[in-house]
């Protein structure tokens, strides 16, 4: 054990988390170049595209430390955005210690610090890294200034690297050997190993990523989940190397895989103990918090022949995405499709994508929605995420929706702008402070629904790039709920609606008749698009009748291109829904969800 | 089997602004060679018939057939005939643009044994001309068309844009009739259609073309009806219309989906149920005619159903419309009974007749025909 180390890489977004971890595999596994990919750990399409970690990973290094002893140094990579921050505190919990990556030009950021409390609840060792010290714009000494003042932590510990250039990498890994602590724990006690994370595979079921805390696990024992008892015959432990690499016992303080002919990642929940059937443990430990989906969307199949590969794509999906939920749903305009729950709007856009790309499905997304809780006259509570479902405004007593606390640090240049956006947004209880002169730390109570709202894009623009963003829940507040429905030529597009604040209702139904004017394409009548609050008209506008279509040319010579031209507008026409005697293209429903400030 | 030939001139003087067809200003050193070529493909296809029939028309068009001097160009239609042979009553149209040809030219050619001429004039504004990149005036095209008349054309045709850029109700009407003042036993109106890749194309997608709105062209649309029924002109296509019995019978073979030889480079032919487009390069061309390589740069066979669906497309566009029992000769199939719904729908919106004979457009779907054709394409 005293071989081991576990630790992880927190960082805030692109401070150079993935392409550090990219360099220790390459120093410590020496693999070629041509076998490495790059972004090692980020091994999804979309996170290599987007160059973000979505979900976590974990890489066993072997490496030969200056003592002349061999180690095994379990990395356990950790996602970057805020949607994803409770797979960051479930990583942390399997590690002794943690490296907190600082992007040498750009300093302490809000994750930064979000990150850093988290590793500090787990008791984490922290060993500050200043990276990039490569760029021109690299002040390496006045981040270690910030991260002594602004974080507390000890500047003698601070290393400085170039995650891409690899210049003080092998310094790192030296340090962690030396200065993390090795596990503890009885490898010859009752077995406690923790599940921090469970991944499909296609040939082998659900991987399961487990810390063993305290005991020995081996190839043909027989575990047992304590959270519900159920028992399975474990077909293969080991590290997690490039590949896999299977091991003959898993033992206290290692991290490592189990396999056990387990079907879905459902069924093996993050934050349970594993334990042996016949020689059980006392005691669990220590869980984790429930995933908590925040934002709802409906997802429909453009055709709706798809709606059987759209339930599939979905399940596909969850399998390796624990916190994807999901539950039929239906509307009048768009079919049968599915409710589905997700960590943030991130999460929903990475979802979208995977289901359009991998499993090629065309979608239609319903406006995003919060959990409000609609209470009712008869006294009794409703929790309401779907406009479909909102109850009939005469029962409503009141309506609840929940607040974050964001947090947001920034160069004191932007406070201004920040402060409105803040304002604009419904922010209440403001605080400031200058944790390091010229940089401001806000934080700011919002409701949620206005940050689902490209709050983070708005932020981002606003502040040129250098403004970060931190939100945590914190409680339900009364609201002014309002359902806003959409009507085109006098008929209701259910899809279309949605629960806002009273104070946005005509913002938002003036920003809604606007995109849809802009994307539906004229027909041969004049087209209505209304919004509306139950009978009550708040903002309209019309497309005007188109007056002629018609190919002024085909002779023997463009007949095929002419055809194909009307093939075209055919299939164009095929992915439109019909609403009323009204087509509206999958353009105009996802224009919709988006913001009107770009 | 195949009764139409189609033989294409890829040259212009120069190119026009609008210009998306296969033509080539500026090869005029590539002329001899390339009519050398047409005729040795032409020597090809006819080999390659094992039926041969007399053909019904033949149209020699372009770019500008005009570029090259008539004695060519009758020496082309010679060889023609030669390899298939024309029907006594056979249409024989070449095109011809103002300012290519003279008096003599035009008799030559009418001698040599083209009956029906088609002068693409597209104004009457010398200002909308240049804007076009047009090379000749209106003077020309009105001395052109009274050229042609008294080289002993019988039935001329003339082309004309409208939708042009800048261009007022106003200036169409008086295009429009300085052209039937003439007496053209046939006129074709097309709608200018603004295509990437020209200059034009580039023009618009920077925004700085600005294209009459719709309520004028569709005001110029009802004025083309309009004024060409007081002259005794017939619309019998979306765009084409003529004096009884002048209706262009190489034109509505293409209309009817029915079958056609081509020769000549950017050329598409049409037979056995294959859909061929020849290389646009006329250099290419020749290149692969010498060295006995194919000319063919595309191919389409469309399945019997496909087939049925385009014929019907094509038919629509034709005021009469489709004849039920022509494509139940040739596909086994009716209307009808083949689109169900979707052309209830269509007959519900007043958008297309069915009579116990016909398929057709409607007068008031005449202005929507895409959003139709789209429905049954
Ligand atoms: N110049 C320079 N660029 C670096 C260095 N390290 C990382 N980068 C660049 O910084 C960007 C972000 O790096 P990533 O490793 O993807 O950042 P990350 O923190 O993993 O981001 P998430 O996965 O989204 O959390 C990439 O463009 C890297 O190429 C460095 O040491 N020097
Ligand atoms: S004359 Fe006709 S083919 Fe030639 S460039 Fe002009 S438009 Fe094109």
């Amino acid at each position: 054990m005293k071989h081991i180390r576990n630790f992880s890489i927190i960082a805030h977004i692109d401070h150079g988390k993935s392409t550090l971890a990219d360099r220790m595999i390459q120093l410590c596994s020496g693999i070629s170049a041509r076998e490495f990919k790059d972004q090692f750990l980020d091994s999804m399409d979309i996170e290599r595209e987007r160059g973000i970690t979505i979900k976590s990973q974990t890489i066993c290094l072997p490496f030969k430390a200056r003592d002349g002893q061999e180690y095994a140094l379990n990395l356990v990579d950790t996602p970057g955005h805020v949607d994803f921050s409770y797979e960051v505190s479930r990583a942390l919990t399997s590690c002794e210690g943690a490296l907190l990556l600082v992007d040498a030009a750009q300093g302490v950021e809000a994750q930064t610090l979000a990150n850093l409390y988290l590793a500090m609840e787990n008791d984490l060792e922290i060993i500050p890294v200043v990276n990039k010290i490569d760029l021109p714009s690299a002040e390496p000494e006045k981040v270690a200034l910030q991260i002594e003042e602004d974080l507390g932590l000890d500047a003698e510990m601070t290393r400085y690297c170039s995650a891409k250039t690899g210049e003080g990498v092998q310094e790192i890994l030296e340090s962690i050997v030396s200065f993390l602590p090795p596990p503890e724990g009885d490898p010859k006690a009752e077995l406690q190993a923790l599940i921090f994370d469970a991944n499909y595979d296609a040939f082998r079921g659900t991987i399961i990523s487990v810390r063993i805390v305290n005991g020995t696990l081996r190839q043909g024992d027989t575990i047992r989940f304590m959270s519900n008892d159920a028992e399975y015959r474990v077909e293969e432990v080991g590290t997690f190397r490039i590949q896999r690499q299977s091991e003959k016992t898993l033992s206290a303080g290692m991290v490592g895989y189990i396999i056990a002919g387990i079907k879905s990642v459902q069924d093996a929940r993050p934050g349970d103990t594993i334990t042996l059937r016949d020689r059980p443990c006392a005691k669990a430990l220590p869980g984790f918090k429930e995933i908590q989906q925040v934002v709802f969307s409906s997802i429909y199949p453009i055709s709706t022949d798809d709606y059987e590969d759209l339930a599939a794509a979905l399940e596909k999906l969850q399998l390796n995405d624990a916190a994807l939920t999901f539950l039929k749903d239906s509307s009048a305009a768009l079919g049968f499709g599915f409710r589905c729950g997700f960590l943030g709007l991130l999460h929903l856009e990475v979802v979208q994508e995977r289901l359009e790309r991998e499993f090629d499905v065309s979608l239609i997304l319903t406006v995003p929605s919060v959990r409000y809780k609609c209470f009712l006259k008869d006294g009794s509570l409703q929790e309401i995420d779907n406009p479909a479902y909102y109850p009939d405004p005469a029962n409503i007593d009141y309506t609840e929706e929940p607040y974050i606390k964001a947090t947001i640090l920034m160069p004191d240049r932007y406070m201004g702008s920040v402060m409105n956006l803040c304002m604009e947004r419904r922010g209440e209880n403001t605080t400031y402070h200058y944790p390091t002169p010229g940089r401001i730390e806000l934080s700011c109570e919002i409701p949620l629904a206005e940050v689902i709202y490209d709050f983070y894009d708005r932020l981002k623009s606003i502040t040129q790039g250098y403004g970060s963003f931190d939100y945590s829940l914190i409680d339900y507040r009364k609201s002014d709920l309002v359902k806003l429905d959409i009507l085109v030529n006098g008929e209701r597009v259910d899809a279309l609606s949605q629960l806002v604040h009273r104070n946005n209702a005509r913002a938002r139904g003036l920003h809604a008749c606007e995109m849809l004017k802009e994307e539906i394409p004229r027909q041969m009548f004049k087209i209505a698009i209304q919004a509306a609050i139950g009978g009550n008209v708040i903002a309209r506008t019309t497309i005007s009748a188109l007056r002629k279509d018609v190919t002024a040319k085909c002779y023997g010579g463009d007949i095929t291109r002419k055809r194909k031209l009307l093939e075209k507008q055919k299939a164009g026409k095929k992915r439109m829904k019909t609403v009323g005697n009204v087509d509206i293209p999958q353009t105009a429903f996802l224009a919709v969800l988006k913001s009107d400030q770009k | 089997m195949v009764s139409a030939l189609y033989i294409h001139i890829p040259f212009c003087v120069s190119k026009c602004r609008y210009c998306s067809f296969s033509s080539f200003a500026g090869l005029n050193g590539l002329y001899d060679r390339y009519l050398l070529n047409v005729k040795k493909e032409m020597d090809q296809i006819s080999a390659g018939c094992c039926k041969k029939m007399e053909l019904q028309t033949v149209f020699l068009g372009g770019g500008t057939p005009t570029v090259l001097d008539p004695e060519r160009l009758v020496n082309l239609l010679d060889h023609a005939e030669k390899l298939f042979g024309f029907a006594f009553d056979a249409e024989i149209s070449v095109e011809a643009n103002p300012g290519t040809v003279d008096g003599r030219a035009l008799e030559l050619l009418r001698q040599g044994g083209f009956d029906r001429l088609s002068l693409g004039v597209q104004s009457f504004s010398a200002d909308e001309l240049a804007m076009l990149g047009r090379c000749h005036s209106p003077m020309e095209a009105d001395a052109a068309f009274k050229a042609a008349r008294s080289a002993g054309f019988t039935n001329i045709s003339l082309d004309l844009m409208y939708g042009l850029p800048g261009q007022t109700i106003e200036s169409w009407r008086t295009t429009l009739i300085t052209a039937l003042t003439l007496e053209p036993e046939h006129l074709s109106m097309y709608q200018l259609t603004v295509e990437e890749g020209t200059p034009f194309g580039d023009l618009l997608a920077s925004g700085k073309l600005e294209l009459p709105d719709e309520d004028t062209v569709v005001a110029m649309d009802e004025l083309n009806l309009e004024l060409c029924g007081e002259a005794g002109l017939e619309m019998y296509e979306i765009s084409n219309f003529s004096r009884p019995g002048y209706r262009c019978r190489h034109n509505i073979n293409y209309w009817q989906n029915n079958e056609y030889h081509a020769a000549g480079a950017g050329a598409v032919s049409f037979s056995s149920g294959v859909r061929e487009k020849r290389f646009d390069d006329p250099r290419e061309y020749c290149r692969r005619v010498e060295a006995g390589d194919t000319v063919i740069t595309e191919r389409e066979e469309l399945t019997l159903e496909a087939s049925f669906r385009e014929t019907v497309v094509m038919g629509l566009r034709m005021m009469d419309g489709v004849e039920r029992e022509c494509l139940v000769a040739r596909f086994g199939l009716d209307p009808e009974r083949y689109y169900g719904e979707v052309l209830e729908k269509l007959v519900a919106q007043q958008l297309v007749e069915l009579t116990p004979t016909h398929l057709k457009v409607t007068p008031a779907g005449r202005l929507y025909s895409n959003i139709i054709l789209a429905e049954l394409v």
